[in-house]
């Protein structure tokens, strides 16, 4: 096993004024579990191509383990890749498949059949080994493509949308599958998606990217409660974060944020900093997560400075919880995530409580998030 | 492990390498910029100034084809056109000593890929094999052909893409070479029949099963061989009396497929006789189509609605299927393609509309970058 590392990488096509990738630094430990994530055309797959040796590298430098393998092709990288459209080999049963890799490599008949029977054992197609793939069903296939990648014990595992051709429940079963299998074989993995579920269930790390940069790299956690920009706070969180455009002022010694619908002060921590760093007076965008809205009489209570009163125009109900859209706080709808056992009505005028402690004040014209930077 | 010098020339220059001389009515406009006749002798490293001031630098050049770069005025000093010049004659000339030397066991195909060659040149495409090339009747059986096109991979080895090929298909097959990095597979037919006889899932059609091994040769070379490639494949036939016609329908396969599909890998030739026809229509009339075909065609080329109309037409105009494809609600869809029906006035439920934006798209594909 092995880690991977980029340093300055660079993707630019012939004919393109613009990289596809820019500036690409990224150590990637022994182990990891790592997750590209962003949306389509933001350089993920081809950072993965790149490191799987699909794509050249235009400039930069590429290490697997300690050796530099820019120059080095595919097969001699010591990788197996998995993706998206991956295709069995027609002609040959399930076992066959799986152990042509070997074959190649002239492996001995009988470490490729221990190897091949283990890998069968974990991904529990041991009774399927005989079987041509078109006997075989979506579910069984991807992970007689897994198993064809596992057998090869690489230093590092690409995987590129593996499981976007399956359909919900079975990618929701594939996705526990391949952390476990992660985790078992102690391998690298690198873990392209542009479903921010799969990246925040699945990655040790994640790495968001736009437009060819990494935007944030950090766990899921980080991620989520501590996102560096709108972008990241954006697409991070279904249903996504709520941005409300408004203002700050000062008060009585309290910070306030005013928009149009809203007054709520700020804690005292968070009004420190945005005193500090020069936001009293100025235009900010408040970034409000979907749960961190309460109607719980409880919390009303405790929360006197940051109640809002909004139209419930829709409400969703989910069973455990309600997605409620808000219209009255700013000029967009927001979303409020309730408890199930809440009786708010469409069209009623509610009152919530912000929690105060978990917004996020964004600066309009960098989008960086002022509690991060 | 050597990478091509072509990929690292295009990075280098920032400017792709074009090729003119495809079966696709290039050839001649690219002759005429250059203020050559077809059939004047042109070689690597020549340089000529176009009309417009463009520096075209001939990468290679042979009978049927020439590669080459534009540059801008100022690109280059003197010193590295000069460089370039020289640098691009010792390759051609090394790849011609490297092509006499190698796969001394291989010639008899060697000589094969030149004389289909030959032919595809002089428009014979109806030519049949002499019989020094056919030993022992070999080709007057039934085989599949492939067509492989090694993309920005490493200079491959002729006699160990055969082993290969060999081993995965567990059975012999002829490998031709043809141009640089371009081979024609011929792969025996039984690879379509259950071992014991027969055609094996009667509900499989033959055009399936021939996409289906093409998919797998294609991942296997992917990952056991030297990275990215293109296949196409065709038929199966009957070499002696129509490789030379079956070489040039696949070549023109992979350049439509990688022309209107750019990022598939996999072509068929059944599958692309709309883009064989559009690729026929002359640009200007393309142009003047897209512009009467619907009133805002620039939301077409919105990335988010391209890929919602593409995933819609594979998933034969049916929303469900589509939307779950998506991984987006039903009603999402129907929001995207009312809005474009508001925005184009076209909709695409409706048979008619939807003829439309498909051509529309597959011409935009060809359009959009001129």
């Amino acid at each position: 096993m092995a880690g991977v590392r980029l340093e300055h990488v660079y993707k630019r096509y012939p004919g393109s004024d613009v990289a596809s990738v820019k500036d690409f630094n990224l150590d990637i430990k022994d182990k990891e579990f790592l997750v590209l994530v962003g949306p389509s055309g933001c350089g993920k797959s081809t950072t993965l191509r790149m490191i799987a040796g699909l794509e050249e590298i235009t400039e930069g430098k590429l290490y697997i383990g300690d050796r530099l393998v820019n120059d080095v092709a595919p097969k001699d990288r010591d990788i197996a890749m998995v993706f998206q459209s991956y295709a069995l080999y027609p002609h040959m049963n399930v076992y066959q498949n799986m152990a042509f890799g070997l074959k190649l490599r002239k492996f001995k008949k009988a470490d490729i059949d221990k190897r091949v029977r283990e890998a069968a054992k974990i991904l529990d197609i041991e009774h399927l080994l005989d079987r041509k793939p078109k006997a075989l069903s979506g579910g069984q296939r991807q992970r007689v493509a897994l198993g064809r990648a596992i057998v090869r014990e690489p230093q590092v595992f690409l995987m590129d949308e593996p499981l976007s051709n399956l359909d919900a429940k079975l990618r929701g079963q594939m996705r526990a599958e391949i952390s476990k299998l992660a985790k078992r074989l102690e391998t690298t993995v690198i873990y392209v998606t542009h479903d921010q579920i799969e990246a925040m269930t699945m990655g040790d790390r994640i790495v968001v990217m736009k437009d060819g940069v990494i935007q944030q790299a950090d766990s899921p956690e980080v991620l989520y409660n501590h996102p560096i920009n709108m972008f990241v706070a954006g697409f991070i969180g279904s249903p996504a974060m709520n941005f409300i455009k408004g203002g700050l002022y000062e008060r009585d010694g309290s910070v306030h944020f005013k928009a149009d619908g809203l007054d709520i002060e700020l804690t005292e921590g968070k009004a420190a900093i945005v005193r500090e760093k020069g936001y009293v007076n100025k235009e900010v965008i408040l970034g409000v997560r979907p749960e961190d809205f309460h109607d719980e009489p409880v919390f009303l209570e405790a929360s006197p400075k940051s109640i809002v009163s909004a139209l419930a125009e829709v409400v969703e109900n989910l069973g455990h919880e309600k997605n409620v859209y808000l219209a009255g706080l700013g000029s967009d709808t927001v979303i409020a995530r309730l408890d199930g056992r809440s009786d708010v009505k469409e069209g009623s005028n509610i009152k919530l409580a912000i929690d105060m402690n978990k917004i996020h004040l964004f600066d309009p014209e960098s989008e960086l998030n002022i509690f991060e930077i | 492990m050597e990478l091509s010098w072509r990929s690292k020339l295009e990075s280098l220059l920032g400017a792709p390498i074009m090729t003119a001389g495809l079966p696709l009515g290039e050839r001649e406009s690219a002759w005429q910029d250059i203020g050559l006749k077809p059939g004047d002798r042109i070689r690597s490293g020549d340089r000529f100034r176009l009309p417009d001031g463009t520096i075209r630098l001939i990468v290679s050049a042979d009978d049927e084809k020439v590669e080459y770069v534009d540059l801008q005025p100022g690109d280059l000093t003197g010193r590295e056109e000069q460089l370039l010049e020289w640098l691009l004659r010792e390759l051609d000339r090394a790849s011609h000593a490297e092509g006499s030397r190698e796969r001394p066991l291989n010639r008899e195909m060697q000589r094969f890929g030149e004389w289909i060659q030959e032919q595809i040149g002089a428009g014979r495409l109806q030519a049949a094999v002499p019989d020094e090339f056919n030993a022992g009747g070999r080709l007057n059986i039934e085989w599949i052909p492939f067509l492989l096109l090694a993309d920005h991979a490493a200079r491959a080895n002729d006699a160990e893409l055969e082993k290969l090929l060999q081993t995965y298909l567990e059975t012999d097959v002829l490998l031709v070479p043809l141009r640089d990095q371009e081979w024609l597979i011929l792969a025996p037919d039984s690879l379509l029949y259950e071992e014991g006889g027969g055609r094996g899932d009667i509900e499989e059609t033959p055009e399936e099963l021939l996409e289906s091994v093409a998919r797998g040769m294609h991942d296997m070379l992917t990952s056991e061989w030297l990275g990215e490639n293109h296949i196409a494949v065709a038929h199966p036939i009957m070499p002696s009396a129509a490789v030379v016609d079956t070489v040039y329908l696949l070549r023109e396969t992979v350049a439509l497929g990688r022309r209107f599909h750019q990022g598939d890998t996999v072509h068929l030739p059944w599958n692309i006789h709309l883009e064989r026809l559009l690729n026929s229509i002359p640009d200007e009339q393309r142009l003047r189509f897209i512009e009467q075909a619907a009133s805002r065609t620039d939301l077409l080329l919105e990335p988010e609605i391209v890929t919602t109309l593409e995933t819609f037409f594979a998933m034969n105009c049916n929303v469900s299927d589509t939307a779950k494809k998506l991984f987006i609600h039903r009603n999402t869809l129907l929001y995207r393609l009312d809005k474009l029906k508001q925005d184009t006035g076209l909709d695409v439920r409706l048979f008619r509309d939807a003829v439309l934006v498909k051509i529309i798209l597959l011409l935009y594909k060809v359009t959009k970058r001129k």
